[in-house]
């Protein structure tokens, strides 16, 4: 039987004592994961002696060891014999680095980071003994901002599924970053009404931001922020913010305020500090590696929860989904672009306006920046970007949203800079536009927008019709091609044909119904019928709609004027025409 | 002549419980293990040496990294033959440890779902451990450090 059945447990038997018994110094090993070490202290020592011994022979600093004998930390004010602690016994040591906080082991992957972000910014409403009421939201909110620009830069690889063409990407943060850097943009973005139509839908954004599978991770690892996504009043309130720039800017203000009177508060700029490293470092060293651009100083969480979210939410609207719809037009394929730009000055990024927004107004300055301009080329170089894009479900949306407001889409269309320098061209536009709205709901056009080869036989088309007019002027009445400034212009009359002089007055209605044509080719699914697009005829209406005409009074719409009508402005589509008839809203 | 019958050696002795605590005493106090986990008695009167403090090292390249775990065991009087109450003092979120109490149930460590009595509180530490670093638990977001549970 165990002999040590009755003695006191803490004193072993086994004492290898050295001839000392009473002696004061004892030799204890201290071990860490890695290492071993037998230090001699004295019998009556400190925890804090102990720790000065331990961290010459282990090279570290005292408050970065932690000790630990029997399942117990060691206090720095206890006694080892208080422990227990007798010769020959072990101690573990735990030297600690110096970012505690760091939650699991992460690679610089942007991801990664980002969750890792995720994971310790739930630190940081507690930890901030200072915060006011109300940073629930704020704590999690400053690590959505990279994820959320990320996110813009990675939707559009799920958007694509597969997106093969890492140009794209490369464009799309190039946009990113020039977004970024130039503040105005963004506020101009911001008063566009197709992005505030955009943002009005809280629903809309959501999807946007869930879809994103960072963002995924992120609300994984974090509750708070799908907390923060799921509350509709939340997310109005940001985008109310968003959309105004100047009240965006007076809550940045306000919380540089607020951010200085932590500073104040004892301890409080310990925890801005520690918040900052603990969150702010890894998200903007990813942020840093999609936009090149750390416009943050300090930043901290502790003010309304409304004001985090408007930081979130202005980096929301890209311009990106813009430039497809206007490049995607068939006559632009030709992939011009105009050379303007047109960034105002930027303001210094400061601590109460960390992306240097200023809001003033700027003019097409987005849509004129090179990284759009090169992306637009791209796009109509590359169709399968285009492809890419079209499929990106907010595309669908965008498009929905475009056709509903035609305004909007006038607005649009005038932005577009290649309609920039030709005002005949946006007013022909103009009046394409219903019909070409249409188009773009309707999913056989998009088909063939997206399909590669219909793209390109639309190309050799416009090819076709340039070689037509420039070869036989007086065939073509005009020159269709809505898409090339200067041509139209400098083709529509060469002033020594007379068949053309009386042709030029009649520019715009055959071109316009050139135009339709093309795009009523479009909607019959038009790989083939690339002939008739070359014959500039001018039927009537009444006669190029005679088959949908029939069905639709068979059908029993009689109202044969407003059943033209409709087939006009959806240029033959039957089933939109009759959408538009009833008068019900396209679903 | 009386002779006793020398007991049957018996494969799978019952080792009585205060021997095996306090080899497991001893061994905590020598630093057993590889330096991730530690124990001892939490009160050095415990006649019955029944609590004990726990330690564990948060495994690297886990959400654990760089904390330090302290847990409370208690072996009841049936112990080794009835497992120990676990539960830990630091918050963590981590499968099978009630998110409010700090409480491990066992059966949810495989390796320890189904206690043998030569199991020891040292094995229970660094299954634990290992526990940590599986990976459904490996990245599960962690409350701030120095949290503990209440009761």
């Amino acid at each position: 039987m165990a002999e040590q059945g009755a003695a006191d447990p803490v004193n072993n038997n086994n004492n290898n004592k050295p001839e000392a018994s009473e002696g004061t110094i004892i030799k204890v090993t201290v071990k860490t994961p890695k290492d071993k070490e037998e230090i001699a202290i004295a019998e009556d020592a400190s925890v804090t002696q102990f720790k000065e011994e331990i961290s010459k022979r282990f090279k570290a600093k005292q408050d970065q060891l932690v000790l630990i004998f029997a399942g117990k930390i060691l206090k720095d004010g206890d006694s080892l014999s208080q422990h227990g602690i007798k010769d020959g016994l072990t101690v573990h040591l735990v030297i600690k680095t110096a970012h505690k906080a760091t939650d699991g082991g992460s690679t610089s992957a942007s991801s990664s980071a980002s969750t890792q972000v995720g994971s310790s910014s739930t630190s940081s409403p507690a930890a901030n003994p200072a915060s006011t009421t109300g940073p629930a939201g704020s704590g999690p909110a400053p690590t959505q901002t990279p994820n959320l620009m990320s996110g813009f830069g990675d939707l559009a690889n799920l958007a694509g599924l597969g997106m093969g063409s890492a140009n794209f990407m490369e464009l799309q943060q190039q946009m990113q970053r020039q977004l970024m850097s130039n503040p105005e943009m963004l506020s101009q973005i911001m008063e566009n009404p197709l992005v505030q139509n955009m943002m009005s839908n809280p629903d809309l954004m959501r999807q946007m931001i869930v879809a994103n599978p960072q963002m995924q991770q992120l609300m994984e690892r974090n509750p708070e922020i799908s907390h923060m996504l799921n509350n509709p009043e939340l997310m109005r309130q940001t985008m109310e913010l968003a959309r105004n720039p100047a009240m965006m800017q007076e809550m940045m203000r306000n919380q540089d305020r607020a951010l200085s009177n932590l500073e104040s508060i004892p301890g409080g700029y310990n925890a801005l500090r520690r918040m900052y490293t603990d969150i702010q470092e890894p998200m903007f060293s990813a942020a840093r590696e999609q936009f090149g651009n750390n416009p943050f100083s300090a930043l901290g969480g502790a003010s309304d929860s409304g004001v985090q979210p408007s930081r979130t939410e202005n980096r929301e609207p890209l311009p990106n989904p813009w430039g497809p719809p206007n490049s995607s037009n068939p006559s632009e394929s030709g992939g011009a672009t105009t050379g303007s730009t047109s960034t105002s000055g930027t303001t210094n990024p400061s601590v109460s306006n960390p992306l240097g927004i200023n809001p003033g107004s700027l003019g097409n300055g987005m849509f004129n920046s090179p990284g759009m301009q090169s992306l637009l080329q791209q796009i109509s170089e590359n169709p399968q970007l285009m492809q890419n894009m079209l499929s990106a479900p907010y595309m669908r949306s965008m498009m929905q949203s475009l056709a509903q407001n035609p305004e909007l889409a006038s607005q649009v269309m005038v932005n577009n800079p290649l309609f920039a320098g030709n005002p005949q061209l946006q007013e022909q536009f103009r009046a394409q536009l219903p019909v070409f709205l249409q188009q773009m709901q309707n999913p056989e056009a998009l088909s063939v927008m997206t399909n590669p080869r219909a793209m390109q036989a639309l190309m050799q088309i416009q090819q076709g019709l340039q070689t037509l007019q420039t070869e036989a002027p007086g065939l073509m009445p005009s020159l269709m091609t809505g898409g090339i400034p200067g041509v139209p212009t400098g083709g529509a009359a060469p002033a020594e044909n007379p068949a053309s002089s009386p042709s030029s007055a009649t520019t715009s209605p055959a071109q316009q119904q050139l135009m339709q044509q093309m795009l009523q080719m479009f909607a019959g699914g038009g790989g083939g019928g690339s002939g008739g697009a070359g014959s500039a005829t001018t039927q009537t209406p009444e006669v190029r709609f005679q088959t949908q005409l029939e069905q639709l009074s068979a059908m029993g719409f009689i109202n044969r004027e407003a059943n033209l009508q409709a087939l006009i402005a959806t240029g033959g589509d039957i089933n939109a025409a009759i959408e538009r008839l009833l008068g019900s809203q396209p679903s | 002549m009386i002779f006793f019958n020398p007991p049957p050696l018996v494969k799978g002795v019952v080792v009585p419980r205060s021997f095996r605590l306090l080899e497991e005493l001893e061994e905590g106090q020598k630093g057993g293990g590889d330096g991730t986990v530690s124990w001892g008695l939490a009160d050095d009167d415990d006649m019955m040496l029944s609590h004990w403090n726990g330690m564990i090292i948060g495994p690297a390249k886990t959400v654990y990294e760089g904390r330090i775990y302290s847990l409370k065991i208690n072996c009841g009087p049936r112990y080794p033959e009835d497992p120990p109450m676990v539960r830990f003092v630091n918050k963590i979120n981590l499968n099978g440890v009630n998110s409010s109490t700090g409480v491990v149930d066992l059966k949810s460590v495989s390796a320890l779902s189904r206690w043998k009595n030569s199991f020891n509180i040292k094995m229970v530490l660094q299954e634990l451990r290992q526990h940590m670093m599986m990976k459904e638990n490996s990245r599960l977001s962690q409350p701030p450090e120095g949290q503990v549970y209440s009761n």
